[in-house]
C-alpha cells in the first residue's frame, strides 16, 4: 500500500488569514470595507460571460414550471429572485449582515429576464470553446438547434411517469417505463437522453420497491467513492467545496493550538491533506488536530484515519484519527471526545447518495450541544424534502444541469464520464426518488440547511474574499471555463453551471462557541 | 405463481397494477449500516491536471480491504452479497424462492437485486437487472404485458439504419454470427457445385448479412454464373419493417456481381410449418438449398418434427442450420434448471459482449436488451401464448442433431471450409476457437473461452 499525499501549493500560503479580521467576534460577520473593497464582486470569467443558455435543464424548466405552479407552496421561499438579483442587492451593501435567510433563496434558480429574442436564435449546444472537441451532439441527423424531437418526447414521457407515479398509479408508470427504458440510451449523445434513462430506471426501481415494500438502500462504496475521484478530476465542484470551506476553518484556527475537526462523512479524507499543509507551516506554529472521522464503514475509516495519519507524520503535525462508523445524527454527544480547550470545527459536505447523517433534527441538536467554533457546510442546491413530485422536478432540473456541465466538456463515449454518471448521478438520483422523501423514511428533512441553522443559535460567517480567492483559482483549472459560475452573495459561495447555482458553501459558528 | 404485494394487501388477486396499499415500509431483515462494503480494489487516484503550478493532494492507491460477509442462506440471517458473480447467487436463490413458493424470501431476493442490479453498470448489474426483471413479471404474473410492452418500443425505435448498423458492428468485434454464415456458405457452394439454377431459402433474421459474400464466390469462381433466387422468410417482426431496402441493395450489389439474381419475402407467418414448395416458389429445375440461422429456436417445441420434414419435402440438396448453444426447451416443468440454463448462457453472452464491445457502445446495449426481451419472453411468458415465433426455445446441437437425423444425413465440413472459418476467426480478438467434436461429428462449433457458444451443422437427404 503506498501512501502519500503531495500537497504543494506556493499559492495556498499566500492566504493564510493574518490578517483576517472576521473572526473577532466584537463584528462577527462584518469584514471591514477594506477587505470588501479589495474584492470587489467578482463574477469572474468563469460565470457566464457569453451567457449561453442552459439547453436542457432550461427546457425542464419551462416543463414543470406548470407543475410546480400547481404545487403547494413552501415556506419561506416564495421570492423566486435569480441568483443575478440578489447578488446585485448585495454588492450595493457594505455590511453582509448575518442574514435571515429564510426569504433569500430562490428555490431554485430562475432565468433572466432576457429570455426571448435578444440572445440569439442560435442555440448551440455544448461548448464552443475553442480546444475542446464538440462531440456530435444531435444523433438525429440535421436538427443542431438545440433539444431534438427525440429528447423533447423522451421528457414529456418522463414527466407522464412522474405524475402517474405521484398519483400512485403504480401499474401504468410501470408500463410506460418500460417503453422509456428501451428508447432511452445512457450512451447517448443528447443530454436529455441520457437524463431520461437514468430517470427512468430510478422510478422503475421505485415501483419495484414500492411493490415490495421495502425500500433500504444497499450502496456499493467501493464504486461510490472511485467515482467520486472520477467526478473530482473532471469537475470542480468537489474541489470547491474542499477547499473553500478549508479556508473558512482555517479562519477559524486562527491562534488556536489544539484543534478538532469532525468531518461528518470523511470518506477517503480527500479534503484535508491541503488543508494539514497550512496547518503545519502556518506562521503561529502548527496547532494539535484531532480529526473525528464519521463514515459507514470502520474498515474504510480505518484505512482513510491511516493514510491521513501517515501524511500528518510527514508533515511534522501532531495529529489524532478518531473514526466512528455511525451516522452523526445517531450518536451520543459523549461518543465524540471533544475536549476542553479544543477548538470545534465541523465539515459537512452534503450529497445526495445515500443517508450519511440521520435525523435531521438530531444532527441540528447535536450542533447545538457541541457549540462548534465553525460549522462549514456545503449544501446541494436541491431540496430533499417534499412530496415524490416536487423531489421529482427538482432533481430532473438539477441533475439535467449536472448533465449539461459534463456534456460541454466530455465526449459521450467517455468511459469516465459514463462512471461519473453512473455511480454517481444516477446513485442519487435512485436515492431521492426510489428511496427518500418522508413517505417512506418516515421523517422530515429540512428543506435548507442554512435556514435552519439561522434560525437555531448559528450565526453565519461570511466566506472570506480569501475563501472567493481559492474558489477562483480552482475554476481556472477546469475547462470549459465559460460554463460554470461562481457567485459570492449573501456570505455564501455558490458554484454553480450556466445560470443554475448547484452548489453552496457557507460557514456558521455557534453562539455559544469560543 | 402470484404473489401478494406488500405486507397486508389481498391475496386474492395479484394487486400490482392496482394501486399499491399501503406504505408501510418494511423495515429490512439487514441494517444497511451494518453491509459490508464490497471486496477491494485498488484505486489510483492521480490527479493529472497540473496547470499552475497547482498540485492537488494524490492519494495513491488506497486498498479497502474488507472481509466478505457470509453469503445468503436463508431468510433472517445476514443478506450479504459479496465478491465475484454475486448476480448469479441471488438469481439462483431467487428462482428457487419462486419455485418452492416462499413468500417472505422472494422478496427479500427481489429486494436486493433491485437495489444492487443497473442495466448501465458490469455485467453482474446487467444480469441482475434483466433478470429480476423477468423474475419479476413471473412474480406478479405481467410476463406476456411486459414482452409486449418492450417488444413494440423496441419496434418503433427500429430503423433501417439502426438494425444495418447493429449487425455490421456486431459482425466487426465477434464472429458470434459470422462465423455460421462462413461455415453455411461454404457447405452450400460445395453442395451446388455445377448446378444453373440456385435457389437459396433463407430463414433468419440476418438482414441478408451472409449473402454478399456467396454472391462474390459466384461471381468469381464459376466460368458460368449460375442464376440465383434467394427467398427470405422473414420470422421476426422487427425485421419485416426493413426488407424493403435490403432487397433493393441486395438487386443491386447482384447486379454489381454480375450474377443473375431473383429476391423474394416472405413474412406475416405464423408458423413455419405452414410453408410449402408452392408458397416458397420452388421450381422442379432448381437446386434448393434451405439456409436456417436461429429460424428453428422459434418453432414451438412440439412443431419441430413437422418443420424438419416440410423441409425435406422441398427436396433440398444441402440444409444448413446455426443455433445457439443452450438448451431453455423446457420452462414449464422445470423453471429452476431452465432459469439456471439460461443464465448460464447469457451470462456467457453477456460477457462475451463486454468483451467485444467498448464500454458504452449503444449497440451493444441494443443487443443486450434484445437478450432481455428474450428472458423475459423464456421466463416469464405461457407458451400457449406464443404467436409468430416470438418464444426463442434455444436447444443444444446435440439436441438438433437427433432431430434432424430423423431425415436428413449429415454432412461433413470439408478441409476448405474449415480452413476458411479458422481464418476468419483469426481476424478477432483472442478466445475465439473452433472445435470439431470427433466422435459423433455433429457439425462444427464456435467456442468462446473453452465454452461452446454457436453450432453449425450442414444436412443433406
Amino acid at each position: 500500500m503506498k501512501g502519500g499525499f503531495e500537497v504543494v501549493h506556493a499559492t495556498l500560503d499566500m492566504i493564510q488569514p493574518h490578517h483576517e479580521p472576521i473572526w473577532d467576534f466584537a463584528s462577527v460577520g462584518f469584514p471591514t470595507t477594506s477587505t470588501v473593497s479589495s474584492n470587489p464582486r467578482q463574477t469572474v470569467e468563469n460565470s457566464c460571460i457569453n451567457l449561453e443558455r442552459n439547453e436542457l435543464s432550461e427546457w425542464v424548466e419551462q416543463v414543470t414550471k406548470q407543475l410546480i405552479d400547481d404545487l403547494p407552496a413552501d415556506t419561506g421561499t416564495d421570492d423566486r429572485t435569480s441568483l443575478q438579483e440578489v447578488e446585485a442587492s448585495m454588492v450595493c451593501e457594505d455590511n453582509f449582515a448575518p442574514s435571515q435567510l429564510g426569504d433569500f433563496w430562490p428555490r431554485k434558480t430562475v432565468r433572466r429576464s432576457f429570455l426571448d429574442g435578444s440572445f440569439g436564435a442560435e442555440l448551440q449546444w455544448g461548448n464552443d470553446l475553442g480546444n475542446q472537441t464538440n462531440v456530435d451532439v444531435c444523433e438525429n441527423g440535421g436538427n443542431d438547434r438545440g433539444l431534438d424531437e427525440q429528447g423533447l418526447s423522451l421528457l414529456t414521457l418522463l414527466l407522464e411517469c412522474a405524475v402517474a407515479i405521484s398519483v400512485d398509479n403504480l401499474g401504468e408508470a410501470h408500463r410506460m417505463l418500460l417503453e422509456l427504458t428501451q428508447m432511452s440510451s445512457p450512451y447517448a449523445p443528447s443530454c436529455a437522453e441520457r437524463v431520461v434513462a437514468y430517470f427512468a430506471k430510478a422510478m422503475s426501481s421505485r415501483v419495484i420497491n414500492s411493490w415490495l415494500g421495502i425500500c433500504s438502500p444497499l450502496i456499493n462504496y467501493k464504486s461510490v467513492h472511485f467515482a467520486f475521484q472520477a467526478f473530482n478530476n473532471v469537475s470542480p465542484f468537489i474541489k470547491f467545496a474542499h477547499f473553500t470551506s478549508n479556508q473558512a476553518i482555517l479562519e477559524a484556527f486562527y491562534s488556536r493550538n489544539r484543534v478538532h475537526i469532525i468531518d461528518l462523512d470523511i470518506m477517503q479524507g480527500l479534503q484535508w491533506p491541503a488543508l494539514f499543509h497550512i496547518l503545519a507551516t502556518r506562521i503561529e506554529g502548527p496547532p494539535h488536530v484531532m480529526m473525528t472521522g464519521m463514515g459507514s464503514s470502520m474498515e474504510l475509516l480505518v484505512e482513510t484515519g491511516k493514510q491521513l495519519s501517515n501524511f500528518a507524520k510527514r508533515l511534522g503535525l501532531s495529529f489524532e484519527f478518531h473514526p466512528i462508523a455511525k451516522k452523526f445524527g445517531e450518536i451520543d454527544i459523549t461518543m465524540v471526545q471533544v475536549r476542553r480547550g479544543e477548538t470545534l470545527a465541523i465539515h459537512w459536505l452534503q450529497h445526495s447518495l445515500y443517508d450519511a447523517t440521520g435525523p435531521d433534527w438530531k444532527v441540528l441538536r447535536l450542533f447545538e450541544q457541541l457549540a462548534p467554533r465553525v460549522i462549514t457546510l456545503v449544501e446541494q442546491d436541491l431540496s430533499h424534502s417534499g412530496s415524490f413530485l416536487d423531489r421529482f422536478v427538482g432533481s430532473l432540473h438539477y441533475y439535467s444541469t449536472m448533465f449539461d456541465s459534463l456534456g460541454a466538456y466530455l465526449p459521450a463515449d467517455d468511459p469516465n464520464r459514463h462512471r461519473i454518471e453512473h455511480c454517481l448521478f444516477y446513485r442519487e438520483i435512485n436515492n431521492i426518488l426510489a428511496i427518500g422523501g418522508p413517505a417512506r423514511s418516515g421523517e422530515d428533512k429540512f428543506k435548507h440547511w442554512r435556514s435552519e441553522l439561522a434560525r437555531n443559535c448559528f450565526l453565519q460567517v461570511p466566506m472570506s474574499s480569501n475563501s472567493m480567492a481559492q474558489a477562483q483559482l480552482i475554476l481556472n483549472m477546469f475547462p470549459p471555463a465559460h460554463g460554470y459560475s461562481l457567485v459570492q452573495g449573501d456570505g455564501t459561495l455558490k458554484l454553480g453551471w450556466k445560470d443554475t447555482s448547484l452548489l453552496t458553501a457557507s460557514a456558521w459558528t455557534s453562539h455559544a462557541s469560543g | 405463481m402470484k404473489l401478494s404485494s406488500a405486507k397486508g394487501a389481498s391475496p386474492s388477486h395479484n394487486s400490482f397494477h392496482s394501486k399499491r396499499r399501503s406504505r408501510h415500509i418494511v423495515p429490512p431483515f439487514q441494517s444497511p449500516d451494518q453491509l459490508e462494503p464490497w471486496s477491494s480494489v485498488a484505486v489510483d487516484m492521480h490527479n493529472n491536471t497540473n496547470t499552475n503550478n497547482y498540485h492537488h493532494h494524490q492519494l495513491q492507491n488506497i486498498h479497502t480491504s474488507t472481509s466478505l460477509s457470509s453469503d445468503y442462506s436463508g431468510a433472517g440471517e445476514e443478506p450479504c452479497a459479496t465478491g465475484d458473480k454475486w448476480a448469479s447467487r441471488l438469481l439462483m436463490e431467487c428462482a428457487r424462492a419462486l419455485s418452492d413458493k416462499d413468500s417472505s424470501k422472494i422478496h427479500h431476493l427481489l429486494w436486493m437485486l433491485n437495489e444492487l442490479a443497473s442495466p448501465y453498470g458490469d455485467c453482474d448489474q446487467k444480469l441482475a437487472s434483466y433478470f429480476l426483471q423477468a423474475l419479476f413479471c413471473k412474480a406478479t404474473d405481467s410476463g406476456q404485458r411486459c414482452y409486449k410492452t418492450l417488444t413494440s418500443a423496441a419496434e418503433k425505435g427500429n430503423s433501417f439504419d439502426s438494425a444495418r448498423k447493429l449487425i455490421l458492428k456486431f459482425q466487426e468485434v465477434s464472429p458470434w454470427t459470422t462465423f455460421g454464415h462462413v461455415a453455411a456458405n461454404g457447405a452450400i457452394l460445395e453442395a451446388l457445385d455445377g448446378e444453373t439454377k440456385l435457389h437459396i431459402i433463407d430463414i433468419s433474421n440476418t438482414l441478408c448479412t451472409q449473402w454478399p459474400t456467396l454472391l462474390e464466390a459466384l461471381a468469381t469462381r464459376n466460368d458460368e454464373t449460375p442464376h440465383l433466387k434467394l427467398t427470405v422468410v422473414v420470422t421476426a417482426n422487427i425485421v419485416r419493417s426493413v426488407m424493403k431496402e435490403i432487397r433493393q441493395r441486395m438487386e443491386k450489389f447482384a447486379r454489381l456481381m454480375g450474377v443473375p439474381f431473383e429476391f423474394n419475402v416472405i413474412s406475416g407467418l405464423n408458423h413455419l410449418g405452414e410453408l410449402t414448395k408452392e408458397a416458397l416458389g420452388v421450381l422442379e429445375d432448381e437446386a434448393v438449398a434451405v439456409n436456417c440461422i436461429g429460424a428453428l429456436r422459434r418453432v414451438a417445441v412440439q412443431e419441430r418434427g413437422a418443420v424438419i420434414e416440410m423441409f425435406k419435402s422441398l427436396g433440398p440438396k444441402v440444409v444448413t442450420v446455426v443455433e445457439e448453444e443452450a438448451d431453455l426447451s423446457n420452462s414449464q416443468h422445470d423453471f429452476v434448471r431452465c432459469f439456471e440454463e439460461c443464465l448460464r448462457f447469457y451470462t456467457l453472452y453477456f460477457e462475451m459482449l463486454e468483451e467485444s464491445f467498448a464500454p458504452t457502445s449503444n449497440e451493444k446495449l441494443m443487443l443486450e436488451r434484445e437478450c432481455s426481451r428474450s428472458i423475459v419472453r423464456v421466463l416469464a411468458c405461457d407458451d400457449e401464448q406464443d404467436s409468430g415465433g416470438e418464444c426463442e426455445r434455444r436447444e443444444r446441437g446435440r439436441q438438433w442433431s437427433d432431430r434432424l437425423k430423423e431425415a436428413f444425413s449429415l454432412v461433413r465440413f470439408s478441409d476448405d471450409v474449415v480452413d476458411d472459418v479458422k481464418a476468419l476467426l483469426r481476424r478477432y480478438r483472442d478466445g475465439w476457437k473452433l472445435t470439431q467434436p470427433l466422435q459423433d461429428e455433429t457439425g462444427l462449433y464456435l467456442t468462446w473461452k473453452e465454452e461452446p457458444v454457436v453450432w453449425v451443422s450442414a444436412w443433406k437427404p
